[in-house]
C-alpha cells in the first residue's frame, strides 16, 4: 500500500508510462483491425510463415541486409557462396554463385537444391498441376515465390550431390576461426606469464574451462578425463559460440540446422562406441543379473537405446535453438500480419510495443538457452562416454579389499 | 487447403498447445520443489539452482520434441 500512497512522484512514472504505451497500442491495434482498409495501392500480404522458415534455413548466399535506395528499391548487401556439386554424369562441378549455376544451362535451383535439367528452356505445354504430380518435371517459381512458375524437364538417371559452402558452413568456419583466435591467445597468455593472476580474456574463460573440467568431465569420466577433455571443451565452446553468433544480426543459424546437430551427435556416438568397454557390450547384448527371458527382452531395448541417445541429443539442441529463432521471428512477423501489408498503420504500430517487449524477453531467454544447451549437450556426452567406459568387472573383483 | 492438410494443421495446433501444457506442468513442479528446498536449506541454493536449470533444459527438450513433430505435421501438408 505504501507504494501507491507515497507522495513521491517518481514511483508513478514507470507504471504510468507503461499504461500509456499499453493504452495506445491497444487503441492502434483495435483500430487497425476494425476499420475498412482503404488502401490506394495493392496491399501485398506478407507471407510470414515462409519468411520465418527462410530465415532459419540454409541458403547458398549470405544475404546480410538491404540498403534502401529511397525510391522503393533496395541495394542488397550479400555474399555469393560457391556451389560445389558432384554430378554423377560429369563429376565435380564448381560454380561461383547461383547465377553462374543457372547460367550454365545444365542445372536449375529448386528450394536451394541443384536439380539437373535436360533442357534449360521451360516446358510450355503442360499445366502446373500436372507437372507437380509428375516426378520427371520440376516446377520452379520465380524469385521468392512471386512471378509465374516455370516447368523444366529433369535430366534422367542423374544424381547431384551438393557439397557446397553454404551460409551455415561459412558461419561454422567463422566460428571456428573465432575459437582458434580466442583460445590460442588465451593459451599464449598462460605460456608467457606462467603462475601469475589471469587478466583479460583469460579471466573470463578460465572459470568456464575449469567448470567444464571439474563439473562435467571429472565426475563422469572416472579418472580418464584428460583423454576426452579436448573434445568436451571444443564441443561446449563451439555450441556456445555458434548459438551466440546466431543471435547477432548476421543472419546466422548454425545449431538450428538439424544437419549440424546430427553431425555433433554422430561424433559423440562414435566416441562413445569406440571407448566402450567389454562390459558395456555385455550389457547391451546379454544383460547380466536378470532372468533369461528378460535378457532376450533387454537386447533390442538396449540396442535401440544406443541410438536413441544421440537422436535425443540431436533433436534437443536443434529444437531449442530453432524454436528460439522462430519465436522471435514470429513475434516480429506479427507486426507485419497486423499491418496487413502496409495498409493498416494503426495495427502494425499498435502491436509493435507489445511484440517488441515480449520479443526482447524471448531474446534474453535465448542468450541463457545458448549457454544451457551447450552445457546440457556436453554433460550428456560426458555421461554417455562415462557409462560406456565403465568397467563393471573391476567392481566384482575389488569388492573385498577396497579400502581407502 | 486440402482437407487432409487442414486436419494436419489443426492437429498440429492442438498438439503444440498440449505440449506447452506438459512442459508448463513439468517445469512448474520442478520450480516449486526447487524453491521450497532452497527455503529449507539456503546454503544449498547454489547446487539446487544448477540442478534446476539443468533439469529444466531436459524437460524443455522433451517439450520441443513434441513441437518438432507438430511443425513436421504442418510442413508435410504443404
Amino acid at each position: 500500500m505504501k507504494y501507491f500512497t507515497t507522495r513521491n512522484k517518481k514511483y508513478f512514472q514507470m507504471p504510468l508510462a507503461l499504461l500509456i504505451v499499453l493504452f495506445f497500442s491497444i487503441l492502434g491495434t483495435v483500430n487497425g483491425e476494425t476499420t475498412e482498409s482503404h488502401a490506394t495501392e495493392e496491399a501485398k500480404p506478407v507471407d510470414v510463415a515462409a519468411l520465418m522458415i527462410h530465415h532459419v534455413s540454409d541458403t547458398h548466399d549470405w544475404h546480410i541486409l538491404d540498403i534502401p535506395q529511397g525510391d522503393g528499391h533496395y541495394l542488397p548487401v550479400a555474399v555469393h557462396l560457391p556451389w560445389i556439386i558432384y554430378d554423377s554424369r560429369t563429376g565435380f562441378q564448381f560454380f561461383g554463385s547461383t547465377e553462374a549455376l543457372e547460367a550454365s544451362g545444365k542445372y536449375k535451383v529448386y528450394h536451394e537444391h541443384a536439380v539437373a535439367v535436360a533442357d534449360a528452356t521451360p516446358v510450355l505445354d503442360m499445366s502446373e498441376e500436372e507437372a507437380k504430380l509428375n516426378p520427371d518435371f520440376v516446377v520452379i517459381s520465380d524469385a521468392h515465390g512471386h512471378g509465374p512458375a516455370q516447368i523444366f524437364k529433369k535430366a534422367t538417371d542423374v544424381s547431384v550431390i551438393d557439397m557446397s559452402i553454404t551460409k551455415t558452413v561459412l558461419h561454422i568456419i567463422i566460428v571456428g576461426f573465432a575459437l582458434i583466435l580466442v583460445f590460442t591467445s588465451v593459451a599464449g597468455a598462460y605460456r608467457r606469464r606462467p603462475g601469475q593472476a589471469p587478466k583479460g580474456m583469460q579471466s573470463f574463460l578460465e572459470p568456464v574451462i575449469v567448470f567444464v573440467k571439474e563439473d562435467i568431465a571429472v565426475p563422469n569420466l572416472q579418472g580418464k578425463h584428460n583423454r576426452y577433455l579436448p573434445y568436451l571443451l571444443t564441443l561446449f565452446f563451439f555450441i556456445w559460440f555458434s548459438n551466440i553468433f546466431g543471435l547477432t544480426p548476421f543472419n546466422s543459424n548454425i545449431a538450428g540446422n538439424v544437419s549440424v546437430t546430427v553431425a555433433l551427435a554422430i561424433l559423440t556416438f562414435l566416441i562413445t562406441t569406440f571407448s566402450a568397454s567389454k562390459s558395456f557390450w555385455g550389457h547391451v547384448f546379454w544383460f547380466p543379473g536378470v532372468p533369461l527371458p528378460v535378457k532376450f527382452l533387454m537386447m533390442p531395448v538396449e540396442i535401440v537405446g544406443m541410438f536413441t541417445k544421440p537422436f535425443a541429443l540431436t533433436v534437443r539442441l536443434f529444437a531449442n535453438i530453432a524454436a528460439g529463432h522462430l519465436m522471435v521471428l514470429a513475434l516480429i512477423g506479427l507486426i507485419f500480419i497486423l499491418g496487413k501489408g502496409g495498409t493498416s498503420v494503426g495495427g502494425g504500430l499498435g502491436i509493435a510495443p507489445l511484440t517488441l517487449a515480449f520479443g526482447l524477453f524471448i531474446f534474453a531467454l535465448e542468450v541463457l538457452v545458448a549457454a544451457v544447451q551447450a552445457y546440457v549437450f556436453t554433460l550428456l556426452t560426458a555421461v554417455f562416454i562415462g557409462q560406456a567406459m565403465e568397467d563393471h568387472s573391476h567392481e566384482h573383483a575389488h569388492e573385498g579389499g577396497h579400502g581407502h | 487447403m486440402l482437407l487432409e492438410a487442414a486436419f494436419g494443421v489443426m492437429g498440429a495446433g492442438i498438439g503444440a498447445g498440449l505440449v506447452a501444457i506438459g512442459a508448463g506442468l513439468g517445469i512448474g513442479q520442478l520450480a516449486g520443489k526447487a524453491v521450497e528446498s532452497m527455503a529449507r536449506q539456503p546454503e544449498a541454493s547454489g547446487d539446487i539452482r544448477g540442478a534446476m536449470v539443468l533439469t529444466a533444459a531436459f524437460i524443455e527438450g522433451v517439450a520441443l520434441f513434441g513441437e518438432v513433430v507438430c511443425l513436421l505435421a504442418v510442413l508435410a501438408g504443404k
